[in-house]
């Protein structure tokens, strides 16, 4: 027997559904309170997401138990949504990675297809116990115990049976789980809970905590967020994965390549197919000739030798044939290498930025009212960037709400972030958001980072957040996003120093004031006696000259001041890199064709 | 109506008018500052320039002296409607309290009032004697002169030549007092208290047909506005009597032109005619005091440089004296003539300056 085959003999291909209960941690599983977070979170979110889904308005009720022995807990979460067909259940819950709706390219909470089927995972592989669902479509309703199979990566059924709902829609999912604990701490589920309310100002949550204790989450708004609308991916933003994968899904009915681009990409168009052909060639070629040749006609024309230039142009035309022929084949027999060509040559188009309206962010009033209501503040400013892109493709908005005064609890800046509406309550400090947030020089805007109580709401939209790993709890620094996030939080900063000014001024006002009025009595009583005239009355023709002064006055250097600090801002933004420029400088380029 | 009642009932309907139109009240007070003063050489005093500033009441910067100014303006009105006279402690605490609902004082201490006190005098041109505000007495006057005071409804007279060694305290307010009788040549002002008493018990008044006053240091108000009306009044020259160094000279330049803090009193508290006696530094010479000396200090120097740049010490005379003290760098004091003996100053000194008119301008 060979030697490698005697060391290969132990060689298994291991399911995601292992992979992942050797690595919960990757999912969010580790620590007793982060776990039970983690539960929470994957109830939670697919709840939102399927109320908005079918159009309702989202009411989601929790429900978490300790039943003793050592940290077991029960975790019941319970939506209104449309309920899961029954042939969807073993899917959902019993296969990571295969169920899910996350291949849209459209924004939602979850992404991967991993979320419920681990939580599922990590609760049988806790406490050995399967997952009840109870679900219904609206006619019939489904009781279903679920476990995972592990090494075949696939939903096991137990126990099923039916029941009338009564007109009950929706979907409910109770989680046994061991080793985990629950408390209100900033990590703990009460405090995901609140902040899933912060951004979700249309949710209504009902938390029961073990002690038996009921804490509601008011909905402060009836309307639903504007539904995100599925796009196509964008061709800068598409690696040479994402398009094999694309051409496999696609790719059925003898479908050529061609077609699939043209018609599952966006901003691609027959007209641009040449375009493609020719750019595909031209990086042949500069592999070929061992040479980066931006522009075909002017390496040309640097060419003294006629026999050479002949030479040359001959290798290109084979070049755009063989490109021609990739474009023309079977779209589900593209390799990994045409596939990186062809990345590549969208990377040196010039193409129109995607539609950046599919997005569904929580908008600047939702924002201002949700943490007015949540937080008690004394003030709010609150702003929606318009939609940019990253990396050339992917469509994102920020947002950025800042609560200040009142009773945000801690001193000092508080950051709530959000992705797609879900708090990230990891990781702080690996996250862009929290980068972008400490380079901001808060004394410029009159607020003392360590003694102001601030509290600063970030949320990202995107059809695909840029997470930093699978536990999804820190946004990449990739820089368009981080410039946007300095931008918006200048703004709202601006917006907050105006009012502390504001209000200083008024108190400053009010003090003057009140040093003045201070010596009213006595001014009068002395000019009384020198004049004769009624004492009381010149008191209150004093007063009223008092108040007429500083009443009245307007005082309109503040937005002369504002403009100042604006243009401090460019300086900083420019002075921190071009690399943070990149971005836009692309996309000025292309809404420019 | 006495002048200043009318002043000050003007100053408080004009604030009134103001009031009713809407605008703020303002005192308008001339700036008492070197800025705002110079030498009238025609009229050889210190005068108080056309600088002024207001003081208003909604200015915050201004409020609390303004209401200081109303709170003494209204005090004085009352003084003098009473025919009470206060002292300046007396009007601080006539005046000091809690302002209502506040921790604020109305005056924290003397050195709040007092120069309100002369704000009022310069803006409504009075004098504060006038206002029925006295300072301490501290000059003395001896010789052949009989004199009516007015004390609230009573009169007194006093005959300074019958005070012994003593004398008769002048007191701040000098304005009512009366002249009845004078018998004298002319006034001898001397420095200090001492040399006065000395002279006193030589009796030198009686034997010299003079009148005697101690300023005591820099003299006093009342003192300046005393020797002013008796040369301006009973035609008597006026003698400035003190020690032969800066300080010294000072007092006479006071006497003489009046001084920067109260140059706007000039016309009233200045003799321009005044004439310096002694001690010059000639003196040390013509009388060999050279065993007498002391010699100049850091401070006196400087002094002695800004003496001789003073307009009205600009002459010949003067030049040379301040010249003089400066090379030798020398002072020295009225009472240096006792190493010669007690009475030397009484018997040969002063009578031989008055006699050969040894003066300087
Ligand atoms: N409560 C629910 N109601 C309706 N559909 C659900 C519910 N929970 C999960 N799903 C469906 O199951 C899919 C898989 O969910 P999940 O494993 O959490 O992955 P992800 O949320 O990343 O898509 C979702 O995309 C959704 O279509
Ligand atoms: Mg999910």
């Amino acid at each position: 027997m060979a030697l490698a085959d005697e060391l290969f003999r132990e060689f298994r291909s291991m399911s995601v559904s292992e992979f992942f209960r050797k690595n919960a941690a990757m999912l969010g599983y580790t620590g007793r309170i982060r776990s039970l977070t983690t539960i929470v979170h994957e109830g939670v979110t697919n709840a939102i997401d399927a109320g908005e889904e079918c159009g309702k308005l989202p009411n989601v009720y929790i429900r978490i138990e300790n039943l003793g022995d050592g940290g077991r807990y029960r975790i019941t979460i319970e939506d209104n949504a449309s309920g899961i067909p029954e042939k969807y259940i073993p899917e959902v819950f019993g296969k990571m990675l295969a169920g899910s709706k996350a291949h849209r390219n459209m924004q939602s909470r979850g992404q991967q297809g991993l979320g419920i089927s681990g939580a599922v995972l990590f609760c049988q592989t806790s406490s050995g116990k399967p997952v009840r669902v109870i679900s219904s479509t609206g006619e019939k309703g489904i009781i279903a115990e679920v476990m995972i199979d592990v090494e075949k990566n696939k939903g096991k059924v137990s126990k099923k049976e039916e029941f009338d709902p009564k007109g009950w829609m929706g979907t409910r999912v109770e989680m046994e789980a061991k080793g985990v604990s629950y408390n209100r701490s900033k990590y703990g589920a009460f405090n995901y809970l609140r902040l899933t309310s912060l951004a979700n100002p249309h949710v209504q949550i009902e938390l029961i905590e073990p002690d038996g204790t009921k804490v509601l989450f008011e909905r402060v708004t009836e309307e639903l967020p504007k539904p995100p609308k599925e796009v196509k991916p964008h061709p800068y933003g598409i690696t040479a994965d994402d398009l094999l994968r694309l051409a496999r899904e696609k790719g059925g009915e003898r479908k050529s390549l061609k077609t699939i681009l043209v018609k599952e990409l966006s901003r691609f168009s027959d007209k641009r197919v040449r375009e493609l052909k020719e750019k595909m060639a031209l990086i042949l070629l500069s592999r070929k000739l061992e040479t980066q040749i931006e522009d075909l006609d002017k390496y040309l024309s640097e060419i003294q030798d006629e026999e050479e230039k002949r030479r040359i142009k001959k290798i290109y035309s084979g070049f755009l044939s063989q490109a021609a022929k990739i474009l023309r084949k079977e779209a589900r027999y593209l390799n990994w290498e045409e596939a990186d060509l062809i990345v590549n040559a969208f990377s040196r188009m010039k193409l129109l930025a995607p539609p950046t309206e599919g997005l569904s962010p929580i908008g600047e009033e939702n924002i201002s009212r949700t943490m007015k209501a949540v937080l008690n503040p004394e003030f709010v400013a609150c702003v929606t960037r318009p939609p940019k892109t990253y990396r050339g493709g992917i469509p994102f908005q920020v947002e950025v709400g800042i609560a200040y005064g009142g009773q945000v609890d801690e001193e000092g800046i508080e950051v709530f972030r959000f992705a797609n509406r879900t708090p990230l309550l990891f990781d702080r400090g690996g996250c862009a958001i929290t980068e972008a947030v400490k380079s901001i020089d808060w004394k410029r805007y009159g607020i003392d980072p360590n003694k102001d109580k601030v509290a600063l709401l970030v949320n990202i939209v995107s059809v695909h957040i840029p997470y930093t790993s699978t536990g999804k709890q820190a946004i990449a620094d990739v820089p368009e996003i981080s410039k946007e996030i300095r931008l918006a939080v200048m703004e709202v900063a601006r917006k907050l120093m105006r009012y502390v000014k504001r209000k200083k001024r008024e108190m400053e006002k009010e003090a003057k004031m009140k040093a003045l009025l201070k010596y009213v009595p006595e001014v009068a009583k002395a000019m009384s006696r020198l004049t004769g005239a009624s004492e009381e009355e010149i008191e209150t023709e004093l007063s009223e000259l008092i108040s007429k002064k500083y009443l009245s006055s307007e005082d309109f250097s503040e937005e002369e001041r504002e403009e100042a600090i604006k243009k401090e801002e460019k300086v900083i933004l420019i002075s921190n890199g071009g690399g943070l420029d990149e971005g836009s400088r692309k996309e000025a380029e292309t809404t420019r064709e | 109506m006495k002048v200043a009642e009318k002043r000050l009932r003007q100053l408080g309907n004009r604030m009134l008018q103001e009031l009713k139109r809407g605008n703020s009240p303002y005192i308008e007070i001339p700036v008492r500052a070197l800025g705002n003063v110079y030498f009238d050489s025609e009229r050889r005093l210190l005068q108080l320039g056309e600088k002024s500033g207001r003081r208003y009441f909604l200015n915050l910067a201004h409020a609390k002296k303004f209401m200081q100014t109303l709170l003494v303006a209204s005090y004085c009105l009352e003084l003098i409607q009473k025919g009470k006279h206060a002292s300046l402690r007396d009007v601080y605490y006539a005046l000091k309290r809690n302002l209502p609902n506040s921790k604020e004082v109305t005056f924290q201490d003397q050195s709040e009032s007092n120069p309100v006190i002369e704000d009022l005098e310069v803006s409504l041109n009075l004098l504060r004697e006038e206002l029925h505000i006295s300072a301490d007495r501290k000059g003395y006057l001896i010789g052949n002169i009989v004199l009516r005071e007015r004390v609230v409804d009573e009169t007194f007279e006093i005959d300074a030549s019958q005070l012994g060694t003593g004398g008769w305290g002048i007191p701040s307010n000098v304005e009512e007092i009366e002249f009845l009788d004078i018998q004298a040549d002319y006034v001898l002002v001397i420095e200090t208290g001492a040399m006065f008493e000395r002279l006193a018990e030589e009796r030198f008044w009686k034997k010299n047909n003079c009148l005697m006053v101690a300023t005591k240091g820099q003299p006093s108000r009342g003192t300046r506005r005393l020797i002013h009306r008796l040369y301006y009044e009973a035609n008597l020259p006026v003698y400035v009597f003190t020690d032969g160094d800066p300080y010294g000279w000072y007092i006479y330049s006071v006497i003489k032109q009046g001084s920067i803090n109260l140059a706007y009193l000039s016309e009233k508290l200045g003799t321009p005619d005044a004439k310096f006696l002694g001690v010059t530094m000639s003196d040390v010479d013509k009388y060999n005091l050279h065993g007498q000396v002391h010699k100049l200090k850091e401070g006196d120097i400087k002094r002695a440089k800004e003496l001789k740049d003073y307009p009205w010490f600009k002459n010949e005379e003067w030049q040379r004296e301040i010249n003089l003290m400066l090379e030798k760098k020398i002072r020295i004091e009225q009472q240096a003539f006792s190493s010669k003996s007690l009475e030397y100053v009484a018997e040969v000194y002063l009578p031989e300056k008055i006699e050969k008119e040894d003066f300087l301008p």
